[in-house]
């Protein structure tokens, strides 16, 4: 069985090919067409057909992730949005949470709402937080709204009204009437696209659903098209923010849900190399050009959060817009390979600004100014000038280090080997505090996880990272550059479906929870009812649960099998669990409440063997060589092996420091630290114990 | 000193570290509080000191607590002195002239030793959701005339020793509070914190010795000091007076008068002044020393220097000062259960005076907030309940900018779901919503004020009111109109009764209380203000036509 899986980015479009059969695997990349996304996909098919001498209608799955949806969030291009709430808030959306994501600054600006004042219009009606209805839908009210939203002209009209995630009856009654009047209109309910408490986030998701419904329908019809023209015969499949796939049906219903596609690839990408390498807990490392994003895999299972945000200001946590649909935990900070090195008070800081791709660093000659972290590891030895990205792009050596010196090296009074290395080791501290945020304050003990580190700059600073929280091990994967259409190809069908019902957990909620997981079943169902699987589905339960009287939930993952007279002890005792994993006490005197409740239905993966190895190697001859390295463990610059990792055979043990390069990442090796490649392909480093500097 | 030994490499990650410890402490004392001030509205602080109790470093969280923990740490030295202190001890306190100036915010100070020698401190505070006393939250303003009717007033002791909680000081505080459990769940989140920065501060002095630490140390706070003079010097130097009023203190007084002179001298030092202000009120209203210092440094830092690093360093150029026995500098046993309101206030105060040496970074004034309470026994289940809202509402203009709409002023508070508060209790929200017409008229429009009306479902319940500008305007700047006045009605669609905002009502099920917050002052004259803008404000409902007319001359009809 051949599947193919793409991943269009910003800047380029991966591919991959694995044949179940003959267990080959190809891979490739070209530049994105972002005016029509579908154009670099079409081009690099055939490129990926050539290559591996299939034909379109050899291909049993064709499995996609896009940043499509995001990017219409991003720059606001989505298509023009009505919003009806209940009569009396509608300033819900505008008020938002309120809280200023940077305290000593007063200066600072709310989000841009994805739906202005003047769109946003009333009705009549009003539920209780039970779902009662305390005042019946005005069919007058309504038909004035829907007058105002057509005669405005908009496209696409969420629906959000108070306490609808525990009664849905007046939104599906105002979708009703809607489409009698206007048959064509998307319509978007908080009831169906995120039906939980809190009116403000569940508001801004309806509206966010709404907003790039069309252009995410339309996408995927152009794709579905295109596709079908080339012959292929089978359904394509979506991947959703929370790392299972969907149809493109659900997806275009829900395009909420595909926000973190890439990403969410990305890290699955990393459950699945950990697998291979016998690690059931890793933390994905991913650091590119403008950014690293860390994530993370408990007992084989992506992480999910059931709300994130998208478009921050600066990385902030509270910046951007939030989005109540589960996605892969992910902690996205200003530290790529662009991240622009200064001075403040006396000392290097490194980013949140980048120079991206254009000018880009210094070193790329491209107008870059302002020395960057990639400059940085030129300078330190840690990348080849002639031979980045493969040797596709030559390096300007001198003229990153007079951007170092300029920038950092004179006004410290640094020499330029300790200012490159300064910019360095600031980025990774930047970056290991992000590190602690994801595991040590979330209950991980670092020295059970492995670190899988990929994209551009990951394998740079991996080793050093790891050191600093005390992650044994680093694990490279191979095609690190294409980590998530890796990710991809063995993702698996899965809906998740959550609501909220604030209940006390004590030893008589049994049938509460039977009743709310029987209600999450239907929905859950109708969903995963349209994949056309042989298989049935698993089923996981998750409740978010907390003291009476606490803001902050807890995921507890709940126990399988019916729900039956002592469940709720069994759930009690699973919250216990993992509130002392997360917070390290127990609090025996106080009460539990649980709050919102998470169905998922995951369906095999048609996917059994990996596609990673077996990768098809050039028969190129080995790079092998020697260049100085920046070791400030070995008192500085010191000549260093090269060693090309196309030409490693398994079990070649290298001790560092070592610099081992790949057309798409470079990996560093300490002093002190020994990698070799495993089994199935991958670089894997045992991490040493700390050597004084 | 050897202060050239220490590199610029060495000192970026000594720094670094610190700030990464203290942020961290407060993010951990966040995730587990109990206390909605400390998990939504981050009224806490963490800071780390040096061994003789300089502040270090600090996570950013409440700004009223940054003046205060340096004052609060030295009280905590002052009665445990370090020959007293040994590895495993903790110190508590809460008394108000000591840390932040109501009983609600406890503080733990954690000595850190290494090797037996003691390397420093790490501290938090936290508010908690009670510290007894008149009214549930201890916050109760009119009817309280001095701090022994506010609670459980704590002077440092030692609450854990040899790394055990004293659980005799334990169960007093807990047999004098109204929500033990929560109590008890915050003091121990605060000491859990504090535990884990301990042990990071620790591993930072193992891995670099305590000489490098008190190099670095002093390179931190002669660089921070100086960072911030240089600041203050490009400040045009002179005194800058302002005068504002807040209405009053309860039913049936009078306004307190809050004024500031601001000098700026020049060379880099600012003293901030507030002894023209009132003296001291009977009311729980007041603001201790160590509470205007912190809002008046937190002011200087937002139109001076906003994202520095804090330290003892940034502080030292900035002398807050107020007559003894003022409104600002109160004498103890002043109440002061309720002086968070005056957060808004000092800012305003201080960003009038700034207006005349600073005035492309001053606002128009804020639209003030309210914080009222509304309590009782629920009908459905027997138990307590406790309505606990913030009502937050727009920014004034300030140049080139309007103001920003429905933002948390000075303090950084989220607010509370409406879905959440009816799932809680019982009540049910009427309306949220923008007042058009309300936002102080200028070039750069003043945020609308907001109206919240909230039904009792309950039988009976008690309503404690805290807001203001009922009679005030929020002032407007360079030409800028003020924001209108805000008010509060009981039952607005009937025979509609005006509430005072510091009063205290008894509601009966079906009353409806109808919050609306004043606007938010306006910057540059309203003729000025671009044509394209007043339309878009109509278009958007924040001006309705008529205001427009009478605000800004519009004509109708007229492109």
């Amino acid at each position: 069985m051949i599947r193919v899986a793409f991943d269009i980015g910003g800047t380029f479009t991966d591919f991959v090919l694995h044949d179940g059969d003959s267990r080959a695997s190809h891979f490739l990349k070209v530049p994105s067409t972002p005016h029509d996304p579908a154009e670099a996909v079409l081009d690099g098919l055939a490129k990926l057909f050539d290559l591996a001498e299939v034909e379109a209608a050899d291909i049993a799955n064709v499995l996609h992730a896009t940043t499509v949806a995001t990017n219409a969030v991003l720059e606001r291009k989505g298509a023009a949005t009505g919003l009806i709430t209940t009569e009396g808030f509608r300033d819900v959306l505008i008020i938002g949470r309120q809280k200023r994501y940077e305290t000593y600054d007063l200066y600072i600006a709310k989000p841009e709402p994805l739906v202005p004042r003047r769109h946003i219009v009333e009705v009549s009606e009003r539920l209780d937080q039970q779902g009662g209805v305390v005042q019946a839908l005005d069919e007058t009210s309504l038909d004035r709204a829907i007058d105002a939203l057509l005669a405005s002209g908009r496209e696409t009209v969420a629906v959000c009204l108070l306490h609808a995630y525990a009664n849905p009856a007046h939104e599906q009654a105002i979708r009703a009437r809607i489409l009698e009047r206007a048959p064509g209109l998307a319509v978007s309910l908080s009831s169906d696209v995120a039906p939980k408490f809190r009116e403000y986030e569940r508001s801004n998701t309806t509206a966010a659903n709404a907003y790039i419904k069309p252009i995410v329908e339309n996408y995927i019809g152009q794709l579905e098209l295109a596709l079908q023209q080339k012959g292929f015969a089978r359904e394509l499949f979506i991947m959703q923010s929370n790392g299972g796939l969907v149809s493109p049906g659900i997806a275009k219903d829900y395009p909420i849900r595909i926000i973190e596609s890439g990403p969410a690839a990305g890290v699955l990408m990393g459950g699945i190399v950990g697998r291979e390498a016998g690690r059931e807990h890793v933390i994905t490392f991913d650091m590119g050009g403008t950014t690293a994003k860390l994530g993370a895999v408990d007992d084989g299972t992506p992480a999910i959060m059931p709300t994130f945000e998208i478009d921050h200001i600066r990385y902030k946590k509270g910046s951007g817009l939030p989005i109540n649909v589960p996605a892969v935990e992910l902690l996205e900070i200003g530290a790529g390979g662009g991240s622009i090195a200064r001075v403040e008070m006396g000392m290097i800081a490194v980013g949140p600004e980048s120079a991206g791709a254009d000018p880009g660093p210094i070193c790329y000659g491209r107008g870059g100014a302002a020395p960057t972290i990639t400059d940085a590891n030129l300078v330190l030895g840690y990348i080849d000038p002639d031979w980045f990205n493969g040797g596709t792009m030559a390096l300007d050596m001198d003229a990153a280090a007079r951007g170092i010196m300029a920038a950092i090296g004179a006004p410290l009074d640094l020499e330029l080997g300790p200012a490159a290395w300064g910019i360095h080791l600031v980025a990774t501290m930047n970056m290991e505090n992000a590190l602690r945020i994801v595991s040590v304050e979330q209950g991980r003990d670092p020295r059970r996880y492995a670190m899988i580190a990929f994209g551009g700059a990951g394998p740079m600073h991996a080793a050093r990272l790891a050191r600093a929280v005390g992650i044994p091990e680093v694990i490279v994967p191979q095609g690190a550059g294409i980590g998530s259409a890796i990710g991809l190809l063995q993702a698996a069908p899965r809906i998740d479906v959550s609501t909220t019902r604030v209940m006390e957990l004590n030893q008589q909620a049994g049938p509460a929870i039977a009743d709310v997981f029987g209600e999450l079943e239907v929905r859950t169902r109708q969903e995963i009812d349209q994949f056309d699987s042989p298989a049935p589905p698993e089923w996981s339960r998750h409740g978010y649960m907390r003291y009476v009287g606490q803001g902050f939930e807890v995921r507890v993952d709940l126990p399988d099998g019916p729900i039956d007279q002592d469940f709720a002890d069994r759930a009690i005792e699973a919250f216990n669990g993992a509130y002392l994993q997360k917070h390290k006490f127990l609090d025996p005197e106080a009460r539990i409440e649980a709050v919102d409740w998470t169905l998922v239905a995951t369906l095999p993966s048609g996917q059994e063997d990996s596609a990673i190895v077996q990768q098809h190697k050039p028969d190129a001859p080995a790079r092998n060589g020697s260049r100085p390295a920046w070791f400030p463990e070995a008192g500085g610059y010191v000549e260093t092996r090269i060693i090309d990792r196309q030409a490693l055979a398994e079990g070649a043990s290298i001790a560092g420091p070592a610099i081992i390069e790949d057309p798409d990442s470079t990996t560093v090796v300490l002093p002190g630290d020994v990698a070799r490649i495993s089994s199935a392909g991958h670089l894997i480093i045992d991490i040493g114990k700390e050597v004084a500097a | 000193m050897s202060r050239a030994a220490i590199d610029p490499i060495t000192l970026t990650v000594i720094w670094n570290t610190l700030m990464s410890i203290a942020e961290e402490l407060g993010t951990t004392l966040r995730n587990t509080a109990f206390s909605e001030g400390v998990r939504e509205g981050d009224d806490f602080a963490t800071a780390i000191f040096d061994h003789t109790g300089r502040l270090i470093a600090q996570g950013n969280f409440s700004p009223g607590h940054l003046g205060s923990m340096p004052a609060c740490v030295r009280h905590a030295i002052d009665y445990f002195p370090p020959e007293n202190l040994a590895p495993g001890d903790s110190i508590l306190l809460n008394d108000s002239f000591m840390c932040s100036g109501h009983f609600p915010d406890t503080f733990q100070v954690m000595p850190v030793f290494l090797d037996a020698n003691l390397v420093g401190y790490v501290a938090c505070s936290a508010h908690q959701v009670d510290m007894g006393g008149a009214a549930p939250g201890s916050q109760k303003v009119h009817g309280v005339t001095e701090s022994f009717q506010e609670g459980l007033r704590i002077l440092p002791v030692r609450f854990v020793r040899g790394g055990e909680i004293d659980e005799d000081i334990l169960r007093l505080v807990l047999g004098n509070v109204r929500m033990p459990d929560k109590v008890r769940g915050d003091l121990l989140a605060q000491h859990t914190a504090n535990l884990s920065a301990a042990n990071r501060l620790q591993q930072l002095f193992r891995d670099h010795g305590a000489e490098t630490l008190a190099d670095a140390y002093e390179i931190i706070l002669d660089r921070s000091e100086v960072a911030m003079r240089k600041a203050l010097a490009a400040v045009p130097a002179g005194t800058y007076s302002f005068e504002d009023c807040m209405d009053d203190y309860g039913p049936d007084t009078g306004p307190i008068n809050i004024a500031v002179d601001i000098t700026f001298d020049g060379r880099g030092a600012v003293e901030l002044d507030f002894s023209r202000s009132s003296d001291a009120v009977p009311a729980a209203i007041n603001s201790y020393i160590n509470y205007t210092r912190a809002y008046a440094i937190f002011a200087i830092k937002v139109f001076c220097d906003a994202l520095q690093p804090q330290t003892e360093g940034n502080m030292r150029p900035i002398t807050v000062t107020a007559r003894e026995g003022s409104f600002f500098n109160p004498a103890f046993p002043a109440p002061s259960g309720g002086r968070a309101i005056l957060q808004i206030r000092i800012f305003d105060a201080i960003n009038g005076a700034i207006a005349q040496a600073l005035p492309h970074r001053a606002m128009g004034a804020f639209s003030h907030w309210s914080n009222p309470n509304i309590g009782g026994i629920d009908d459905r289940t027997g138990r307590p309940f406790v309505m606990y809202d913030l009502s937050l509402a727009g920014y004034g203009g300030h140049q080139g900018k309007d103001g920003v709409e429905a933002l948390s002023p000075v303090m950084n508070c989220s607010n509370i779901p409406v879905e959440v508060h009816e799932t809680h209790n019982p009540i049910r929200v009427r309306r949220l919503q923008f007042i058009p017409d309300t936002g102080g008229a200028g070039q750069w429009r003043g945020g609308c004020g907001l109206r919240k009306d909230i039904e009792l479902l309950n039988s009976t319940a008690v309503l404690s009111h805290l807001g203001d500008r009922h009679l005030f305007q929020p002032y407007g700047l360079f030409g800028g109109q003020p924001g209108a006045l805000g008010e509060s009605l009981l039952n607005p669609d009937g025979n509609a009764e005006p509430l005072h905002s510091k009063g205290m009502y008894g509601l009966k099920q079906g009353d409806v209380v109808s919050f609306r917050l004043s606007g938010a002052g306006g910057y540059g004259s309203a003729g000025e203000r671009d044509p394209a803008a007043i339309a878009k404000d109509i278009a958007d409902g924040y001006v309705t036509e008529e205001g427009a007319i009478n605000d800004y001359g519009w004509e109708p009809g007229k492109d």
